[in-house]
């Protein structure tokens, strides 16, 4: 199996134009992805990661001020391709997604098999026959039956139609398949079921995901590996293992021991104070007003990033000299 | 011997989608057939999947619907047929935290007048006695300096603090029994504790019940004296916190258990088991166990008659064929 690169993010930045001003949802993040890898970002809301899964996608809100960086999919730069190129070949080619709540999106007046065949006609101009016959393979795949592709969606259960939004972002074979909170609005044991699918297509399909969610628990049904967002950066990236034995900043710290779990005797905690504002974020370390264990340098200076060990960075000043 | 609060018996909630004059009418059995008893100052967690009927369960509780069948005695008196009228001083005794504090405030009312209205209503103190009321309870809840948040509008509050205007109110009044649905579901994971911890402390302070409704099963380990499992309109299991997750009996708990993620990275190398299927429409619920279809430990008899609910071990009853 190729180890390559399959995703390459280098100071990636995006800034949103507001009336009160500009909201820097994005602030310079860098990372990669290695094909059938898993990538977990995690954030309190609003810390700008699903606007950084919609910018890998090139779905720019109309509001949009800056883009900035580049980012590298099989090594070519897709970012500033032109528009037409991009959604001719690389969105839903190359790049799906499943969105966050999108099984509420289905249209109520089209059968599932033609919305999932659709991309197919569209953007690979397949004729409808084989188009549809493609379609009722990969609803199999995600265990939708072809008696229930020939339904309309109001009669599918929460669960099923979110099988079905995943079978969309599958149909077109794509490289990298971008999850935002793919189960949040689900029971408890339909999101154990989907985590099962996730789990199973990667294994069978090699497929590359960027898992975006706020449940942390849940992560560790797919990640390999963390990445922390808070107010638009990637405060630690590390491999899952160090994410839960070695956190090395102080938020992922007390993002971990926000986690309630059913089992051990943790006494859970909370984070004092709420994520700031990204029309003017704090300077120097943008968690230094939350963090209790806060210095002088954090106040004025943006930490650098700080190498734990191979594929984990954290930034924060306490690593300083560890 | 009497320190009972509340006693639910064979409490049925059906609404009816299809009345019929000539063919049969068709109901939604959303509760059917609950039976608990709680002690004053006692907490319960209602745990369910969504239509379950632990939103319908809590709501009949505090008569904001009309059960079709069965009881509810609070205090000693039966309160499930009284009229509005009668249920008065009810309502003083009983409060609400709604799911969604961003639709349970009223956005031309500032916090004080929000605080101030069931004060009104219920003809309580004077002014100035109202506006002690009023700045004992957000400072209970910590929304301090209380001079500040007194004037201010919800839309200028964060999801969290609005949430607790929301428990401020529904405590204002020093109620009995508080029912609390889903009251962190819609806040960030780093602001639910802090509710969490706040609506303990204050049960803990004013000896309030509480029946917490969720379908989070994680946050209720700390929090409650007892858990109740919910599934398609019955009570499935009950027993004191520890016992249950300890010993869980019944098949559906032993499933919602195990879905629970727990934050370990071997999750991602094994598929986990888990109940194939949804849960039973309530228009025709299944005639045996409703849990039957889905049940990996499914005998003959689950299939034709319901199982009698039975206290297992000491305060544990289980409502499962695999016991009786």
């Amino acid at each position: 199996m190729e180890n390559s690169d399959l995703l390459k993010v280098q100071n990636f930045s995006l800034s949103y134009r507001t009336r009160k001003g500009d909201v820097e949802a994005v602030n310079n993040i860098s990372f990669d992805l290695k094909k059938g890898e898993t990538l977990a970002i995690v954030g309190e809301s609003g810390c700008g990661k699903s606007s950084l899964a919609r910018g890998l996608i090139r779905l720019f809100p109309r509001n949009i001020k800056k883009v900035e960086g580049k980012i590298l999919l099989d090594g070519k730069d897709v970012l500033f391709l032109d528009e037409e190129t991009f959604r001719r070949e690389i969105r839903w080619r190359e790049i799906s997604m499943v969105f966050q709540g999108a099984m509420n999106s289905l249209n109520p007046v089209l059968k599932v098999v033609f919305q999932v065949a659709e991309p197919l006609m569209v953007h690979f101009g397949m004729d409808k026959e084989s188009a549809f016959k493609r379609a009722k393979e990969v609803l199999g795949l995600v265990g939708i039956s072809s008696a229930f592709a020939e339904r309309y969606p109001f009669e599918l259960s929460g669960g099923m139609k979110q099988r079905v939004v995943i079978a969309m972002a599958l149909i077109t074979n794509p490289k990298l398949v971008l999850l935002d909170e793919p189960t949040s609005a689900l029971d408890i044991i339909t999101q154990e079921n989907i985590m099962n699918l996730l789990k199973m297509l990667k294994k069978e399909l090699n497929l590359t995901y960027i898992f975006i969610t706020h449940d942390i628990a849940l992560t560790s049904e797919l990640a390999d590996r963390m990445a922390v967002m808070y107010a638009g950066e990637i405060v630690e990236i590390s491999p899952v293992e160090d994410f839960y034995k070695n956190p090395s900043h102080v938020y992922t710290r007390l993002l971990l021991d926000s986690v309630p779990t059913l089992r051990g005797d943790k006494s859970l905690k909370s984070i004092p104070g709420s994520p700031p504002s990204l029309i003017d974020p704090p300077s120097g370390c943008r968690f230094h007003p939350r963090c209790p264990l806060v210095m002088d340098i954090c106040k004025v200076k943006e930490p650098p990033s700080y190498k734990i060990k191979e594929g984990h960075f954290a930034k924060c000043y306490l690593n300083e000299g560890r | 011997m009497n320190n009972e609060l509340l006693r639910v018996e064979e409490l049925k909630v059906w609404f009816d989608i299809k009345k019929g004059l000539f063919s049969r009418p068709l109901y939604v059995k959303a509760v059917d057939g609950v039976n608990f008893a709680l002690n004053i100052g006692e907490s319960v967690s209602l745990v369910g999947e969504s239509g379950s009927g632990k939103t319908t369960l809590g709501k009949t509780i505090l008569r904001l619907y009309r059960p079709t069948s069965g009881k509810i005695i609070f205090d000693g008196k039966d309160i499930s047929n009284s009229d509005s009228k009668d249920m008065k001083w009810y309502r003083r005794e009983t409060g609400l935290v709604q799911q969604d504090p961003f639709g349970a405030l009223p956005p031309h009312f500032n916090i004080y007048r929000i605080l101030e209205e069931p004060l009104i209503i219920h003809n309580i103190g004077n002014r100035s006695e109202r506006r002690d009321m009023i700045y004992r309870a957000l400072e209970e809840v910590k929304l301090t300096p209380v001079e500040d948040f007194a004037p201010k509008y919800p839309h200028m509050l964060s999801g969290g603090q609005m949430q607790r205007v929301v428990i401020a109110r529904a405590l204002i009044m020093r109620p009995k029994l508080v029912v609390a649905d889903e009251p962190v579901s819609m806040l960030d994971a780093s602001v639910r504790v802090e509710i969490l911890e706040l609506l303990k402390s204050m049960q803990d302070r004013h000896k309030t019940s509480l029946i917490y409704i969720t379908h989070d099963l994680a946050t209720v380990r700390m929090f409650t004296h007892w858990i109740f499992i919910m599934y398609a309109g019955e009570i499935v299991e009950r027993a004191l916190t520890k016992e249950l997750l300890a010993n869980p009996l019944h098949p559906y708990t032993n499933a919602l258990l195990n879905a629970i993620p727990d934050p370990d990275p071997e999750n991602r190398n094994v598929l986990k088991e888990v109940p194939p299927g949804e849960p039973p429409d309530l228009v025709n619920p299944p005639i045996g166990c409703r849990f039957a279809p889905r049940c990996s430990q499914s005998k003959d008899i689950c299939f034709k008659e319901r199982p009698p609910e039975l206290e297992i071990r000491d305060k544990h009853w289980v409502k499962c064929w695999l016991y009786s």
